[in-house]
């Protein structure tokens, strides 16, 4: 499935992310070797540090990364750049920086160096000081416009969640002339204590990725997408071609994957490009523009969804396992009961139509319907 | 072996190989490649002499600072060296102990050794210096403010937005008699941080108090100085706010000579933020001034004025770096939101 986006033409929507599974041209170029649509930089800033030991963690679910930027120095991009694309291949530089000056000058580098796209990292759930920059819409005017006037490649800005208001930030990279925005970046977090030792299992906050984030990047994308017209990357949690197609349904062109990579390696990242070709053969969708956004056509506010007389019922000739009561736990109303020979009934007067016993039924015998 | 034995065995023109050394860009990865590779295995090195009569260019730059008793300008250097070394440059040191004469002489010595680039650290220079400078094909980078109001590309940070923000700090804290005290030199970011102290105090509705500002040298013994002075007046002030981390430990130490409370009695902060303040007792709030950072791209721009040739396609001129406010033990603050972040 192809899509255009950023005015490149990408094969796949599928795009690998910023991180440090992209810190060299070698990575970039294995990435690149996976079949995906673009790969992004690790995220290049004008003075690296030292990497802090440990700096992932991961508890089954999502993952906390410490590591905040390249430790390659801009001058040694070019070198890197040179073997990231020495099979071809479109390669997006993700920069950052404090102030829209410093921040041009790595842009215009990489664009020298011969990134296809520059995306700007305004934001960073480590605190060094980005997280003012991601909230500020007029910061990020700013920073945007900057590095736009200063380059010839699209600039794709990336955003955080941890904001109060990511549509107006989002307009503002579209009035600076921003060409998409990437969202969601990682997000604030502490995965856990070592209570034990009393200790947080990283000794700082960090970026919280993978399969537990995916619903708020998929909300941010689709707020996103109904504010501005630039098109938008969607990146958080996704770990199937499933998950890729949710987030063009929802008004994403292309999409982004980091975690997904980080834990099951690229010949996964390869198995998500080539499902997602699959499913566009199946389906008859050649390219994403066909299904971006048909999802969000029916999300609505609140006061628009009709009220309907729904129950749930229980569809008996669905065998299911006897000691499992996930359904009658779950119901909150008391309307769910086993019957004598195992099946579950609907206590049709008590059942508000709430739906959680359809989701949390694993033999899916549970489903709404008109009472 | 010479340029002509690569090019044989290689078998390609003496004309390529000589593009592989000078401009590699414009020979195609492979090629390049393997002519590298040739080189390393017959231990072919250019003639680095013969190469600056051919292309007048020395690969040598210089750095010029006020002073190496400041580990403020040791960090800047550490960064210029970092980027030069990486590219093949090497970089003499040259201090100014910013005196405007001292600078001109070593500009005139630079000048004459060919050099391919200086960066001047808070430069006394005029416009006539540096025009001077360009003449002879030396490229110029300013790192910090300097004298006259010159084109030249430049790293700085906004001095009087960073010091106004310290100020505001320290008035946050509960602080109403500020003191200043400032360095003779840099001459220039010193007059924009006086500024900004004289701003924030205004819209406190503080009046300035001439007797509060103090100029010294700017090095430990004048910030201790400067305190002596400071404590000698009948109205003492609350708080001191020196211009660089030197003057504060100078501060530091005049105040516990009088056997005062830091930060209860008094409180201080400092400029720069290098390293040891933060091993100050107690620990120095300051101003954290990217060094470094200033360092790395002051001379990312100069390379860039001399591989471009005469300003070419340099897009970006000057970099505004950020400074941040460090909150530490030193000032008071009684909330530790800032410190964390």
């Amino acid at each position: 499935m192809k899509t255009n986006f950023l005015g490149l033409p990408l094969k796949s929507p599928v795009i690998v992310a910023a991180g440090p599974w992209s810190r060299d041209g070698e990575s970039i170029r294995r990435s690149l070797a996976a079949g995906v649509g673009a790969v992004i930089t690790e995220t290049i800033v004008s003075e690296p540090i030292i990497d802090v030991k440990p700096r992932i963690a991961f508890d089954g679910l999502g993952a906390q990364n410490i590591r905040l930027f390249s430790d390659v120095q801009i001058e040694g991009w070019e070198r890197e750049m040179e073997i990231a694309k020495s099979n071809g291949g479109i390669v997006i530089a993700n920069v950052s920086a404090h102030t829209p000056s410093e921040l041009a000058y790595l842009a215009v580098k990489m664009e020298k160096y011969g990134a296809d796209g520059i995306e700007l990292g305004l934001s960073t759930p480590m605190g060094v000081d980005l997280e003012v920059v991601a909230s500020d819409p007029e910061e990020v005017y700013e920073m945007t416009r900057y590095v736009v006037e200063n380059v010839k490649i699209p600039v794709m800005v990336k955003l955080s969640q941890n904001v109060t208001n990511l549509s107006r930030v989002a307009k503002e990279v579209q009035r600076a002339g921003g060409a998409a925005v990437s969202a969601i970046n990682a997000i604030r977090c502490v995965l856990g204590v070592d209570i034990d030792n009393m200790k947080p299992l990283l000794p700082t906050y960090g970026g919280y990725s993978g399969k537990p984030i995916k619903p708020l990047g998929l909300a941010s994308v689709a707020s996103i997408a109904q504010t501005v017209d630039i098109p938008i990357c969607g990146i958080g949690g996704i770990d199937s071609y499933e998950n890729a197609l949710e987030y063009i349904m929802l008004g994403a062109s292309a999409v982004q994957v980091g975690t997904a990579l980080m834990l099951k390696g690229r010949d996964y990242v390869r198995r998500i490009v080539e499902e997602l070709d699959r499913w566009g053969e199946e389906n008859r969708v050649d390219d994403t523009k066909e299904i971006c956004g048909k999802a969000l056509e029916k999300l609505k506010s609140f006061e628009e969804i009709k009220i309907e007389p729904l129950i749930s019922h229980a569809d008996n000739s669905i065998a299911c396992s006897a000691d499992c009561n996930m359904c009658i736990n779950a119901c909150m109303y008391g309307s769910l009961s086993r019957t004598e020979d195992g099946g579950i009934k609907t206590n049709s007067q008590c059942c508000t139509g709430c739906g959680l016993c359809t989701f949390v039924c694993e033999a899916n015998k549970m489903r709404l319907d008109w009472l | 072996m010479n340029i002509k034995e690569i090019a044989r065995q290689a078998g390609v023109s003496v004309a390529t190989v000589s593009r592989v050394l000078n401009h590699p860009g414009t020979v195609a990865p492979k090629t390049r490649e393997r002519i590298l590779a040739l080189m390393t295995e017959m231990n072919y090195k250019p003639n680095w002499f013969a190469r600056s009569l051919n292309f007048n260019r020395t690969d040598t730059l210089a750095l010029l600072i006020p002073s190496i008793m400041n580990p403020a300008y040791v960090e800047i250097a550490e960064g210029v060296e970092s980027v030069a070394n990486q590219k093949g440059y090497t970089v003499l040191l040259c201090i100014t102990e910013g005196e405007v004469e001292k600078e001109r002489r070593y500009i005139q010595t630079l000048i004459d050794r060919r050099v391919d680039g200086v960066i001047l650290v808070s430069s006394l220079l005029n416009n006539d210096d540096l025009n001077r400078l360009k003449q002879q094909g030396v490229a110029v980078v300013l790192v910090g403010e300097n004298n006259g109001n010159s084109p030249e590309p430049m790293v700085r940070i906004d001095c009087c937005s960073a010091s106004y923000q310290a100020v505001c700090h320290l008035l946050n804290c509960g602080h109403r008699d500020i003191a200043l005290v400032y360095g003779r030199t840099p001459v220039m970011e010193n007059k924009n941080k006086i500024e900004g102290y004289i701003k924030a105090l205004r819209e406190a509705g503080i009046p300035v108090r001439e007797n509060f500002l103090i100029e010294e040298e700017n090095t430990i013994e004048g910030g201790y100085v400067a305190t002596r002075k400071l404590l000698g007046l009948k109205k003492r002030p609350r708080a001191i706010f020196a211009t660089s981390d030197l003057l504060a430990f100078g501060v530091i130490d005049a105040l516990r000579d009088e056997e005062l409370h830091i930060p209860e009695e008094v409180a201080v902060m400092g400029f720069d933020n290098i390293r040891i303040s933060n091993l100050m007792v107690p620990k120095l709030s300051t101003v954290a001034k990217p060094l470094h950072k200033m360092g790395l791209s002051g001379a990312r721009l100069l390379l860039d004025v001399i591989e471009s040739g005469e300003d070419g396609d340099l897009i970006v001129k000057e970099i505004i770096l950020q400074s941040k406010l460090k909150i530490r033990k030193s000032c008071g603050h009684k909330e530790r939101i800032k410190e964390i972040f």
